[in-house]
């Protein structure tokens, strides 16, 4: 089974562009799956084999805080790793979201670099 | 309480970030723009709460964003589409995040809405009253945007 990614943002520019960056930072994914929000995802989720999620925080009906909350409580996708991808920077947001079992964060905006950087060695 | 920042640089080392960053095009020098009128086609908004009240906006001509959305999506743009309205959006979330962090400095705590983008060719929009307004001036190849920060600190 090949390796697939999740985006998560309510910004379809957004998840153009974090595509595209996994593309120029060389990090390649059988399948790129797209979600506008946390309930998006969550119904992506129970249908498609995702091996990691890069999720925005500040999002419309369920914003990437919920969308992890939500995420712990199901067993069957509780592990998949998740990286945030966000102008949220401050400390207790990003605390709040590593608690709930985000791996970290890149900020917003980023180059390919960063991202390679940031999730190259989750893969 | 006055603020201990200076805004119209933070915004244009925020927007320059933003630009070198994600569309690889280094801006024009700033200026901060005096006149009332803003010649746009989009506008995106993004509301600030928390520590302050108020507004930036992003005001773009079509030519200008048209580039801004090309330049975001590796593309062609021919019109003034939803990729425009939400790759206009998210300009303004990213300037408005670094932003964000420029206040956290000086520790006033802003939160930050999600956008909301306008298209039309003759519009105007109301913010606070009484608010602080510092509109700062872009160049680009295509023509000039504008950034606007309206903002009532709370106290």
């Amino acid at each position: 089974m090949g390796k697939n990614v999740l985006l998560i943002d309510d910004s379809s520019t957004m998840r153009k562009i974090v595509g595209r960056s996994l593309r120029q930072a060389g990090i390649e994914f059988d399948n790129i799956f797209e979600a506008g929000d946390g309930l998006e995802a969550l119904a992506l989720l129970e249908k498609e084999h995702v091996d990691i999620i890069l999720s925005d925080i500040n999002m419309p009906n369920m914003d990437g805080i919920a969308f992890l909350r939500e995420k712990a409580n199901r067993p069957a996708i509780k592990d998949i790793p998740v990286l945030m991808i966000s102008t949220e920077t401050g400390e207790d947001i990003i605390g709040e979201a590593k608690s709930l079992g985000a791996l970290g964060a890149i900020k917003k905006p980023f180059t390919p670099d960063k991202v390679n950087e940031i999730l190259g060695p989750l893969l | 309480m006055a603020v201990e920042l200076d805004l119209v640089n933070e915004i244009s080392l925020g927007t320059k970030d933003v630009f070198s960053t994600m569309l690889m095009i280094d801006l024009e020098d700033v200026k901060v723009e005096c006149a009332t009128a803003i010649q746009s086609n989009v506008t995106s908004m993004i509301g600030l709460g928390g520590g302050l009240r108020g507004m930036l906006s992003v005001h773009c001509p079509e030519l200008v964003a048209r580039e801004i959305t090309g330049a975001l999506l590796g593309m062609e743009v021919d019109d003034l589409g939803d990729d425009v309205k939400d790759a206009i959006g998210e300009l303004a979330n990213m300037v408005a995040g670094n932003l964000k962090i420029s206040f956290a400095g000086v520790g006033v705590d802003i939160e930050l809405a999600i956008p909301t983008s306008v298209i039309g060719k003759s519009f105007r929009i109301c913010g606070l009253s009484g608010a602080t307004r510092i509109l700062v001036e872009f160049g680009m190849p295509a023509g000039s945007f504008w950034i606007e920060l309206l903002y009532v600190i709370n106290t």
